[in-house]
Protein backbone atom coordinates (compact mmCIF):
# COMPACT_ATOMS: atom_id res chain seq x y z
CA UNK A 1 0.00 0.00 0.00
CA UNK A 2 1.42 3.45 -0.71
CA UNK A 3 1.83 6.19 1.97
CA UNK A 4 2.81 9.81 0.75
CA UNK A 5 4.25 11.24 4.10
CA UNK A 6 5.30 14.61 4.03
CA UNK A 7 7.51 15.74 7.03
CA UNK A 8 7.75 19.62 7.36
CA UNK A 9 7.88 20.76 3.81
CA UNK A 10 8.88 24.40 3.38
CA UNK A 11 8.53 26.34 -0.01
CA UNK A 12 8.62 29.72 -1.35
CA UNK A 13 7.63 31.31 -4.66
CA UNK A 14 9.98 34.19 -6.04
CA UNK A 15 11.73 34.40 -2.34
CA UNK A 16 8.15 34.37 -0.48
CA UNK A 17 7.65 31.61 1.90
CA UNK A 18 4.09 30.09 1.53
CA UNK A 19 4.69 26.57 2.63
CA UNK A 20 6.05 27.04 6.36
CA UNK A 21 6.57 23.66 7.59
CA UNK A 22 3.33 20.82 6.48
CA UNK A 23 2.99 18.11 8.01
CA UNK A 24 0.59 15.22 6.82
CA UNK A 25 -0.03 11.69 6.11
CA UNK A 26 -1.63 10.11 3.49
CA UNK A 27 -2.52 6.51 2.30
CA UNK A 28 -3.91 4.42 -0.74
CA UNK A 29 -7.64 3.99 -0.10
CA UNK A 30 -8.06 7.38 1.82
CA UNK A 31 -9.66 10.38 0.40
CA UNK A 32 -8.27 13.40 2.24
CA UNK A 33 -10.48 16.90 1.79
CA UNK A 34 -7.71 19.74 1.76
CA UNK A 35 -9.37 22.82 2.93
CA UNK A 36 -8.08 26.60 4.10
CA UNK A 37 -8.81 30.02 3.46
CA UNK A 38 -7.36 31.34 -0.16
CA UNK A 39 -4.02 32.37 0.04
CA UNK A 40 -2.96 29.71 2.51
CA UNK A 41 -0.97 27.41 0.30
CA UNK A 42 -3.17 24.75 -0.64
CA UNK A 43 -2.22 24.69 -4.29
CA UNK A 44 1.00 25.45 -3.54
CA UNK A 45 1.26 22.41 -1.75
CA UNK A 46 -0.11 20.24 -4.90
CA UNK A 47 1.94 22.13 -7.10
CA UNK A 48 5.43 20.92 -4.96
CA UNK A 49 4.20 17.64 -4.55
CA UNK A 50 4.04 17.28 -8.29
CA UNK A 51 7.44 19.37 -8.88
CA UNK A 52 6.25 22.66 -10.64
CA UNK A 53 9.52 24.74 -11.28
CA UNK A 54 7.38 27.87 -10.13
CA UNK A 55 8.13 27.05 -6.28
CA UNK A 56 11.37 26.38 -4.36
CA UNK A 57 11.32 23.87 -1.84
CA UNK A 58 12.87 24.90 1.16
CA UNK A 59 13.15 22.57 3.72
CA UNK A 60 11.65 19.09 4.46
CA UNK A 61 10.80 15.63 2.96
CA UNK A 62 8.27 14.21 0.73
CA UNK A 63 8.23 10.77 1.22
CA UNK A 64 6.29 7.99 -1.22
CA UNK A 65 6.88 4.60 0.49
CA UNK A 66 10.42 5.77 1.41
CA UNK A 67 11.87 7.21 -1.55
CA UNK A 68 12.17 11.17 -1.28
CA UNK A 69 10.09 12.51 -4.41
CA UNK A 70 11.59 15.85 -4.01
CA UNK A 71 14.27 14.96 -5.50
CA UNK A 72 12.93 13.52 -8.89
CA UNK A 73 11.86 15.01 -11.67
CA UNK A 74 7.82 15.60 -12.62
CA UNK A 75 7.92 12.61 -15.31
CA UNK A 76 9.59 10.25 -12.36
CA UNK A 77 6.81 11.35 -10.03
CA UNK A 78 4.35 10.65 -12.44
CA UNK A 79 5.70 6.88 -13.52
CA UNK A 80 5.56 6.58 -9.92
CA UNK A 81 2.00 6.91 -9.47
CA UNK A 82 1.33 10.19 -8.52
CA UNK A 83 -1.01 12.50 -10.55
CA UNK A 84 -2.15 16.09 -10.53
CA UNK A 85 -6.03 17.47 -11.63
CA UNK A 86 -5.09 20.75 -12.07
CA UNK A 87 -6.83 23.68 -11.04
CA UNK A 88 -6.31 25.73 -15.11
CA UNK A 89 -5.06 22.85 -17.34
CA UNK A 90 -2.93 24.48 -19.99
CA UNK A 91 -4.09 25.10 -23.36
CA UNK A 92 -1.23 23.83 -25.56
CA UNK A 93 -1.78 25.04 -28.85
CA UNK A 94 -0.91 22.30 -31.96
CA UNK A 95 -0.39 18.99 -29.49
CA UNK A 96 -3.13 16.99 -30.44
CA UNK A 97 -5.15 15.64 -27.49
CA UNK A 98 -4.98 11.97 -28.36
CA UNK A 99 -1.02 12.44 -29.54
CA UNK A 100 -0.64 13.64 -25.82
CA UNK A 101 -2.80 10.76 -23.92
CA UNK A 102 -1.42 8.33 -25.99
CA UNK A 103 2.32 9.58 -25.09
CA UNK A 104 1.26 9.68 -21.70
CA UNK A 105 -0.50 6.13 -21.62
CA UNK A 106 2.87 4.65 -22.67
CA UNK A 107 5.05 6.26 -20.39
CA UNK A 108 3.41 4.44 -17.72
CA UNK A 109 3.00 0.97 -19.85
CA UNK A 110 5.93 -1.69 -19.93
CA UNK A 111 5.80 -1.69 -23.41
CA UNK A 112 3.76 0.92 -25.66
CA UNK A 113 0.24 0.33 -26.42
CA UNK A 114 -1.11 -0.60 -29.91
CA UNK A 115 -3.55 1.97 -31.77
CA UNK A 116 -6.51 -0.52 -31.48
CA UNK A 117 -5.45 -0.79 -28.23
CA UNK A 118 -5.59 2.78 -27.51
CA UNK A 119 -8.70 3.73 -29.24
CA UNK A 120 -10.75 1.35 -27.10
CA UNK A 121 -9.20 2.48 -24.21
CA UNK A 122 -9.92 6.00 -24.84
CA UNK A 123 -13.53 5.46 -26.34
CA UNK A 124 -14.38 3.64 -22.95
CA UNK A 125 -12.59 6.29 -20.66
CA UNK A 126 -14.33 9.44 -23.16
CA UNK A 127 -18.15 7.66 -22.48
CA UNK A 128 -17.60 7.10 -18.96
CA UNK A 129 -16.78 11.13 -18.30
CA UNK A 130 -19.41 11.77 -20.79
CA UNK A 131 -17.19 13.78 -23.31
CA UNK A 132 -17.43 14.07 -27.18
CA UNK A 133 -14.73 11.63 -28.51
CA UNK A 134 -13.82 14.51 -31.38
CA UNK A 135 -12.58 16.48 -28.01
CA UNK A 136 -9.67 13.96 -27.39
CA UNK A 137 -8.96 14.68 -31.18
CA UNK A 138 -8.52 18.62 -30.78
CA UNK A 139 -5.67 20.34 -30.24
CA UNK A 140 -4.79 20.24 -25.63
CA UNK A 141 -7.37 21.87 -24.41
CA UNK A 142 -7.75 24.33 -27.00
CA UNK A 143 -11.02 26.33 -27.16
CA UNK A 144 -12.16 23.98 -24.63
CA UNK A 145 -14.86 25.75 -22.17
CA UNK A 146 -13.79 25.09 -18.13
CA UNK A 147 -15.89 22.18 -17.82
CA UNK A 148 -14.85 20.62 -20.65
CA UNK A 149 -10.71 21.11 -19.20
CA UNK A 150 -11.89 19.53 -15.67
CA UNK A 151 -13.54 16.55 -17.41
CA UNK A 152 -10.25 16.10 -19.31
CA UNK A 153 -8.28 15.75 -16.25
CA UNK A 154 -10.80 13.26 -15.10
CA UNK A 155 -10.32 11.47 -18.27
CA UNK A 156 -5.99 11.63 -17.86
CA UNK A 157 -6.81 10.11 -14.40
CA UNK A 158 -8.81 7.36 -15.81
CA UNK A 159 -6.28 6.58 -18.04
CA UNK A 160 -2.99 7.04 -16.11
CA UNK A 161 -4.38 5.28 -13.23
CA UNK A 162 -2.46 6.79 -10.31
CA UNK A 163 -1.60 5.77 -7.00
CA UNK A 164 -2.31 8.92 -5.78
CA UNK A 165 -4.44 11.46 -6.82
CA UNK A 166 -4.20 15.50 -6.10
CA UNK A 167 -7.39 17.16 -7.27
CA UNK A 168 -7.20 20.89 -7.22
CA UNK A 169 -10.74 22.83 -7.31
CA UNK A 170 -11.90 19.66 -9.93
CA UNK A 171 -15.48 20.85 -9.67
CA UNK A 172 -14.83 24.85 -10.33
CA UNK A 173 -16.45 25.34 -13.67
CA UNK A 174 -18.69 22.53 -13.63
CA UNK A 175 -22.76 22.57 -14.18
CA UNK A 176 -24.58 19.96 -11.77
CA UNK A 177 -24.69 16.79 -14.34
CA UNK A 178 -20.88 16.97 -14.82
CA UNK A 179 -20.07 17.55 -11.47
CA UNK A 180 -22.10 14.34 -10.69
CA UNK A 181 -20.34 12.61 -13.47
CA UNK A 182 -16.95 13.86 -12.16
CA UNK A 183 -17.77 12.50 -8.79
CA UNK A 184 -19.02 9.56 -10.10
CA UNK A 185 -15.21 8.47 -11.72
CA UNK A 186 -13.68 9.40 -8.40
CA UNK A 187 -15.91 7.40 -6.16
CA UNK A 188 -15.15 4.39 -8.67
CA UNK A 189 -11.48 4.89 -8.16
CA UNK A 190 -12.05 5.43 -4.29
CA UNK A 191 -13.17 1.89 -4.46
CA UNK A 192 -10.29 0.53 -6.31
CA UNK A 193 -8.08 1.92 -4.00
CA UNK A 194 -6.77 4.87 -4.98
CA UNK A 195 -5.80 7.66 -2.75
CA UNK A 196 -6.90 10.95 -3.02
CA UNK A 197 -5.81 14.71 -1.78
CA UNK A 198 -8.96 17.02 -3.11
CA UNK A 199 -8.92 20.64 -2.62
CA UNK A 200 -12.22 22.23 -2.89
CA UNK A 201 -14.02 25.42 -1.48
CA UNK A 202 -17.67 23.18 -1.42
CA UNK A 203 -19.51 20.71 0.37
CA UNK A 204 -20.90 19.72 -2.69
CA UNK A 205 -18.51 17.56 -3.88
CA UNK A 206 -17.16 16.15 -0.73
CA UNK A 207 -20.72 15.26 -0.39
CA UNK A 208 -20.34 13.46 -3.11
CA UNK A 209 -16.83 11.88 -3.25
CA UNK A 210 -17.30 11.14 1.02
CA UNK A 211 -13.70 11.92 2.25
CA UNK A 212 -12.45 9.84 4.90
CA UNK A 213 -10.52 12.94 7.03
CA UNK A 214 -10.49 16.70 6.28
CA UNK A 215 -7.30 18.64 6.83
CA UNK A 216 -7.70 22.75 6.96
CA UNK A 217 -4.42 24.94 5.82
CA UNK A 218 -3.99 27.51 7.81
CA UNK A 219 -0.64 30.03 7.17
CA UNK A 220 1.14 27.40 5.12
CA UNK A 221 0.46 24.48 7.76
CA UNK A 222 -2.16 22.08 8.29
CA UNK A 223 -3.78 23.70 12.01
CA UNK A 224 -6.40 20.81 11.59
CA UNK A 225 -6.27 17.11 11.10
CA UNK A 226 -9.97 15.47 11.56
CA UNK A 227 -13.09 13.37 10.34
CA UNK A 228 -14.56 14.70 7.28
CA UNK A 229 -17.67 16.07 9.54
CA UNK A 230 -15.09 19.18 9.43
CA UNK A 231 -15.54 19.97 5.91
CA UNK A 232 -19.35 20.08 6.93
CA UNK A 233 -18.80 22.45 9.61
CA UNK A 234 -16.72 25.03 7.26
CA UNK A 235 -19.22 25.34 4.75
CA UNK A 236 -21.72 26.31 7.51
CA UNK A 237 -19.45 28.68 9.57
CA UNK A 238 -16.67 29.28 7.77
CA UNK A 239 -12.93 29.51 8.96
CA UNK A 240 -13.61 31.92 12.45
CA UNK A 241 -14.19 29.08 14.78
CA UNK A 242 -10.67 27.79 14.05
CA UNK A 243 -9.14 31.26 15.74
CA UNK A 244 -11.49 30.95 18.80
CA UNK A 245 -11.32 27.41 19.40
CA UNK A 246 -7.78 27.09 18.31
CA UNK A 247 -6.21 30.58 18.71
CA UNK A 248 -4.83 30.64 15.46
CA UNK A 249 -4.37 33.88 14.19
CA UNK A 250 -5.87 33.55 10.30
CA UNK A 251 -3.41 35.74 8.02
CA UNK A 252 -5.14 37.98 5.84
CA UNK A 253 -4.72 36.88 2.26
CA UNK A 254 -1.92 39.62 1.39
CA UNK A 255 -2.72 42.22 -1.33
CA UNK A 256 -0.53 43.70 -2.96
CA UNK A 257 -2.38 47.13 -4.09
CA UNK A 258 -2.73 49.47 -1.38
CA UNK A 259 -6.21 49.92 0.88
CA UNK A 260 -6.90 52.95 -0.10
CA UNK A 261 -7.87 53.92 -3.65
CA UNK A 262 -9.67 56.33 -5.15
CA UNK A 263 -13.07 57.50 -5.31
CA UNK A 264 -15.92 57.64 -2.08
CA UNK A 265 -13.75 54.08 -0.40
CA UNK A 266 -10.60 56.40 -0.30
CA UNK A 267 -12.67 59.23 1.12
CA UNK A 268 -13.80 57.42 3.99
CA UNK A 269 -10.83 55.99 4.36
CA UNK A 270 -9.15 59.47 5.01
CA UNK A 271 -11.86 60.73 7.14
CA UNK A 272 -10.84 57.50 9.47
CA UNK B 1 1.20 17.26 -56.69
CA UNK B 2 3.35 17.80 -59.82
CA UNK B 3 6.89 17.02 -58.35
CA UNK B 4 9.39 19.68 -59.91
CA UNK B 5 13.49 18.75 -59.69
CA UNK B 6 14.92 22.32 -59.04
CA UNK B 7 17.71 22.09 -61.30
CA UNK B 8 14.81 22.03 -64.06
CA UNK B 9 13.14 25.28 -63.23
CA UNK B 10 14.15 27.66 -65.93
CA UNK B 11 15.11 31.37 -65.65
CA UNK B 12 11.49 31.91 -65.54
CA UNK B 13 9.18 29.25 -64.62
CA UNK B 14 5.56 29.90 -65.81
CA UNK B 15 2.71 28.30 -64.26
CA UNK B 16 0.01 28.52 -67.28
CA UNK B 17 -2.68 26.52 -65.61
CA UNK B 18 -4.37 25.48 -62.10
CA UNK B 19 -1.64 22.74 -60.49
CA UNK B 20 -0.11 22.24 -57.47
CA UNK B 21 3.80 21.91 -57.06
CA UNK B 22 6.25 19.80 -55.16
CA UNK B 23 10.42 20.80 -55.23
CA UNK B 24 12.12 17.98 -53.23
CA UNK B 25 15.46 19.23 -52.01
CA UNK B 26 14.96 22.57 -52.61
CA UNK B 27 18.78 23.06 -51.99
CA UNK B 28 22.09 24.95 -52.99
CA UNK B 29 22.64 28.42 -54.42
CA UNK B 30 20.20 29.45 -57.25
CA UNK B 31 17.97 32.35 -58.31
CA UNK B 32 14.70 31.38 -59.41
CA UNK B 33 12.16 33.67 -61.33
CA UNK B 34 8.42 32.57 -61.54
CA UNK B 35 4.98 33.91 -62.79
CA UNK B 36 1.62 33.40 -62.42
CA UNK B 37 -0.66 34.01 -65.62
CA UNK B 38 -3.95 35.77 -65.01
CA UNK B 39 -6.61 33.41 -63.32
CA UNK B 40 -4.47 30.51 -62.26
CA UNK B 41 -4.76 29.27 -59.01
CA UNK B 42 -1.89 26.97 -57.50
CA UNK B 43 0.39 25.98 -54.68
CA UNK B 44 3.87 25.09 -54.29
CA UNK B 45 5.49 23.25 -51.58
CA UNK B 46 9.18 23.27 -51.18
CA UNK B 47 11.05 20.84 -48.91
CA UNK B 48 14.76 22.00 -47.47
CA UNK B 49 16.98 19.13 -46.44
CA UNK B 50 20.45 21.01 -46.78
CA UNK B 51 19.92 24.81 -47.50
CA UNK B 52 19.08 26.81 -49.99
CA UNK B 53 20.44 30.17 -50.45
CA UNK B 54 19.34 32.37 -53.31
CA UNK B 55 16.38 34.81 -54.36
CA UNK B 56 12.70 33.57 -55.70
CA UNK B 57 10.74 36.51 -57.41
CA UNK B 58 7.32 36.09 -57.84
CA UNK B 59 4.90 37.83 -60.30
CA UNK B 60 1.27 36.89 -59.52
CA UNK B 61 -0.93 38.75 -62.86
CA UNK B 62 -4.90 39.32 -62.63
CA UNK B 63 -6.60 37.55 -60.50
CA UNK B 64 -4.15 34.63 -59.48
CA UNK B 65 -3.81 32.82 -56.40
CA UNK B 66 -0.25 31.11 -54.97
CA UNK B 67 -0.12 29.30 -51.83
CA UNK B 68 3.61 28.76 -50.61
CA UNK B 69 4.34 26.39 -48.24
CA UNK B 70 8.46 26.03 -47.32
CA UNK B 71 9.50 23.58 -45.12
CA UNK B 72 13.04 24.03 -44.07
CA UNK B 73 14.98 21.39 -41.72
CA UNK B 74 18.74 22.29 -43.15
CA UNK B 75 20.99 21.42 -41.42
CA UNK B 76 23.33 24.41 -41.64
CA UNK B 77 22.52 27.64 -43.80
CA UNK B 78 19.45 29.01 -45.27
CA UNK B 79 19.14 32.38 -46.75
CA UNK B 80 16.14 33.28 -48.46
CA UNK B 81 15.06 36.04 -50.33
CA UNK B 82 11.05 36.25 -51.57
CA UNK B 83 9.82 38.74 -53.22
CA UNK B 84 6.29 38.81 -54.69
CA UNK B 85 4.70 41.36 -56.88
CA UNK B 86 1.19 41.66 -57.10
CA UNK B 87 -1.62 42.55 -59.81
CA UNK B 88 -4.80 43.75 -59.47
CA UNK B 89 -6.99 40.82 -57.51
CA UNK B 90 -3.64 38.44 -57.04
CA UNK B 91 -3.16 36.84 -53.90
CA UNK B 92 -0.46 35.38 -52.27
CA UNK B 93 -0.04 32.87 -48.98
CA UNK B 94 2.99 31.95 -47.51
CA UNK B 95 3.74 29.55 -45.16
CA UNK B 96 7.45 29.07 -43.61
CA UNK B 97 8.35 26.55 -40.96
CA UNK B 98 11.95 26.61 -39.96
CA UNK B 99 13.53 24.12 -37.89
CA UNK B 100 17.42 25.66 -36.88
CA UNK B 101 19.82 23.56 -35.18
CA UNK B 102 22.75 24.05 -32.97
CA UNK B 103 25.79 26.05 -35.16
CA UNK B 104 23.12 26.96 -37.80
CA UNK B 105 22.40 30.50 -39.25
CA UNK B 106 19.22 31.37 -41.37
CA UNK B 107 17.51 34.19 -42.46
CA UNK B 108 13.87 34.55 -44.62
CA UNK B 109 12.88 38.02 -46.26
CA UNK B 110 9.79 37.36 -47.63
CA UNK B 111 8.58 41.21 -49.02
CA UNK B 112 5.05 41.34 -51.05
CA UNK B 113 4.85 44.56 -53.50
CA UNK B 114 0.77 45.34 -53.31
CA UNK B 115 1.14 46.98 -57.31
CA UNK B 116 -2.74 47.10 -57.32
CA UNK B 117 -6.13 47.13 -55.75
CA UNK B 118 -7.76 44.46 -54.66
CA UNK B 119 -4.66 42.48 -53.76
CA UNK B 120 -4.09 40.21 -50.58
CA UNK B 121 -0.85 38.99 -48.85
CA UNK B 122 -0.47 36.54 -45.96
CA UNK B 123 2.82 35.63 -44.83
CA UNK B 124 2.88 33.21 -41.74
CA UNK B 125 6.51 32.28 -40.48
CA UNK B 126 7.36 29.75 -37.77
CA UNK B 127 10.34 28.89 -36.54
CA UNK B 128 12.49 26.98 -33.66
CA UNK B 129 16.26 27.93 -32.87
CA UNK B 130 18.33 25.25 -30.75
CA UNK B 131 21.39 25.57 -29.22
CA UNK B 132 24.10 28.35 -30.93
CA UNK B 133 21.54 28.68 -34.25
CA UNK B 134 20.30 32.41 -35.12
CA UNK B 135 16.89 32.26 -37.08
CA UNK B 136 15.65 35.82 -38.75
CA UNK B 137 12.29 36.40 -40.11
CA UNK B 138 11.31 39.54 -41.76
CA UNK B 139 10.21 41.37 -44.87
CA UNK B 140 8.12 44.16 -46.09
CA UNK B 141 4.64 44.23 -47.49
CA UNK B 142 4.15 47.48 -49.14
CA UNK B 143 0.93 48.63 -50.20
CA UNK B 144 1.31 50.96 -53.43
CA UNK B 145 -0.51 54.22 -53.61
CA UNK B 146 -3.27 52.84 -55.61
CA UNK B 147 -3.52 50.04 -54.53
CA UNK B 148 -6.75 50.46 -52.60
CA UNK B 149 -9.18 47.76 -51.29
CA UNK B 150 -5.67 45.18 -50.83
CA UNK B 151 -4.96 43.46 -47.10
CA UNK B 152 -1.87 42.31 -46.02
CA UNK B 153 -0.61 40.44 -43.26
CA UNK B 154 3.14 39.71 -41.69
CA UNK B 155 3.01 37.19 -38.70
CA UNK B 156 6.61 36.02 -37.41
CA UNK B 157 6.54 33.39 -34.55
CA UNK B 158 10.04 32.23 -33.13
CA UNK B 159 10.44 29.48 -30.45
CA UNK B 160 14.11 29.60 -28.84
CA UNK B 161 15.24 26.24 -26.81
CA UNK B 162 18.31 27.85 -25.14
CA UNK B 163 19.69 30.44 -23.63
CA UNK B 164 22.27 30.99 -26.45
CA UNK B 165 19.60 30.37 -29.36
CA UNK B 166 19.06 33.62 -31.25
CA UNK B 167 15.67 34.54 -32.79
CA UNK B 168 14.70 37.54 -34.93
CA UNK B 169 11.41 38.68 -35.73
CA UNK B 170 10.88 42.27 -38.05
CA UNK B 171 7.62 41.96 -39.92
CA UNK B 172 7.39 45.77 -41.55
CA UNK B 173 4.43 47.10 -42.92
CA UNK B 174 5.07 50.02 -45.88
CA UNK B 175 1.66 51.88 -46.66
CA UNK B 176 1.26 54.21 -49.74
CA UNK B 177 -2.85 54.07 -49.73
CA UNK B 178 -6.29 54.53 -47.88
CA UNK B 179 -9.00 52.19 -47.39
CA UNK B 180 -6.45 48.96 -46.82
CA UNK B 181 -6.20 46.70 -43.97
CA UNK B 182 -2.38 45.79 -42.74
CA UNK B 183 -1.06 44.01 -39.81
CA UNK B 184 1.93 42.43 -38.28
CA UNK B 185 2.66 40.42 -35.23
CA UNK B 186 6.10 38.53 -34.17
CA UNK B 187 6.71 36.65 -31.39
CA UNK B 188 9.52 35.60 -29.85
CA UNK B 189 10.00 32.95 -26.70
CA UNK B 190 10.78 29.81 -25.24
CA UNK B 191 8.54 27.44 -24.26
CA UNK B 192 6.06 27.59 -21.26
CA UNK B 193 6.97 26.81 -18.30
CA UNK B 194 3.28 25.46 -17.62
CA UNK B 195 2.77 23.33 -20.58
CA UNK B 196 5.80 22.01 -19.93
CA UNK B 197 5.18 21.17 -16.51
CA UNK B 198 1.43 19.74 -17.90
CA UNK B 199 2.71 17.31 -19.97
CA UNK B 200 5.43 16.02 -17.82
CA UNK B 201 3.05 15.81 -15.10
CA UNK B 202 1.53 13.20 -16.90
CA UNK B 203 4.91 10.74 -17.34
CA UNK B 204 6.21 12.58 -20.29
CA UNK B 205 10.26 13.45 -20.14
CA UNK B 206 11.28 16.79 -20.66
CA UNK B 207 12.70 16.02 -24.08
CA UNK B 208 9.51 14.19 -25.28
CA UNK B 209 7.87 17.34 -24.01
CA UNK B 210 9.43 19.33 -25.97
CA UNK B 211 9.20 17.38 -28.85
CA UNK B 212 5.66 16.84 -28.90
CA UNK B 213 5.41 21.04 -28.65
CA UNK B 214 7.40 21.71 -31.35
CA UNK B 215 5.70 19.21 -33.60
CA UNK B 216 2.38 21.21 -32.59
CA UNK B 217 4.47 24.34 -33.49
CA UNK B 218 5.56 23.45 -37.01
CA UNK B 219 2.88 20.82 -37.75
CA UNK B 220 0.26 23.18 -39.66
CA UNK B 221 3.09 23.34 -42.64
CA UNK B 222 2.01 19.65 -43.31
CA UNK B 223 -1.21 20.90 -45.32
CA UNK B 224 0.92 21.58 -47.64
CA UNK B 225 2.25 18.29 -48.33
CA UNK B 226 1.44 14.64 -49.34
CA UNK B 227 0.93 12.06 -47.06
CA UNK B 228 3.89 10.22 -47.92
CA UNK B 229 6.12 13.44 -47.16
CA UNK B 230 4.34 14.44 -44.47
CA UNK B 231 5.75 11.11 -42.86
CA UNK B 232 9.31 12.44 -43.78
CA UNK B 233 8.66 15.99 -41.86
CA UNK B 234 7.43 13.87 -38.67
CA UNK B 235 10.45 12.04 -38.57
CA UNK B 236 12.46 14.91 -39.16
CA UNK B 237 11.14 16.42 -36.35
CA UNK B 238 11.82 13.82 -34.15
CA UNK B 239 15.00 12.84 -35.20
CA UNK B 240 16.25 16.32 -34.80
CA UNK B 241 14.68 17.14 -31.47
Amino acid sequence: MSTLVIKDLCAEVEGKPILKGVNLTLSKGETVALLGPNGHGKSTLLNVLMGHPKYKVTKGEVLLDGKNILEMSTDERSKLGLFLGMQNPSEVPGVINSDFLRAAINEHSEKPVSTYQFYKLLDSATKEVKMPFDLATRGLNEGFSGGEKKRNEILQLLLLNPEIAFLDEIDSGLDVDALQIVADVICKLEDKGMGFLVISHYARLYDLIKPTRAVVMINGRIAVDAGPEVAQRIDKQGYEWIKTELGIEVAKEEKDMNTVSIGSCAVKESIK
Amino acid sequence: MKELLLDNISDNFVFDKNENFFINNFDGEKDIKITLNEDVESSLSMLSLSGFKGNINIKINKNSRLEIYYADFAKNLSKTNVSVSLEEGAKVIFHLASLTEDNSNKSFTVSVDHDAINTYSLIDNYGVVKGNGKLVFDGTSYIKNGSAKSKTRQSAKIMVFDEKSIGIAKPVLKIDENDIEASHGAVVGKISDEHLFYLMSRGLSEEKAKTLITYGYLKPIMNGFDENVQKTIEQLIEGRM
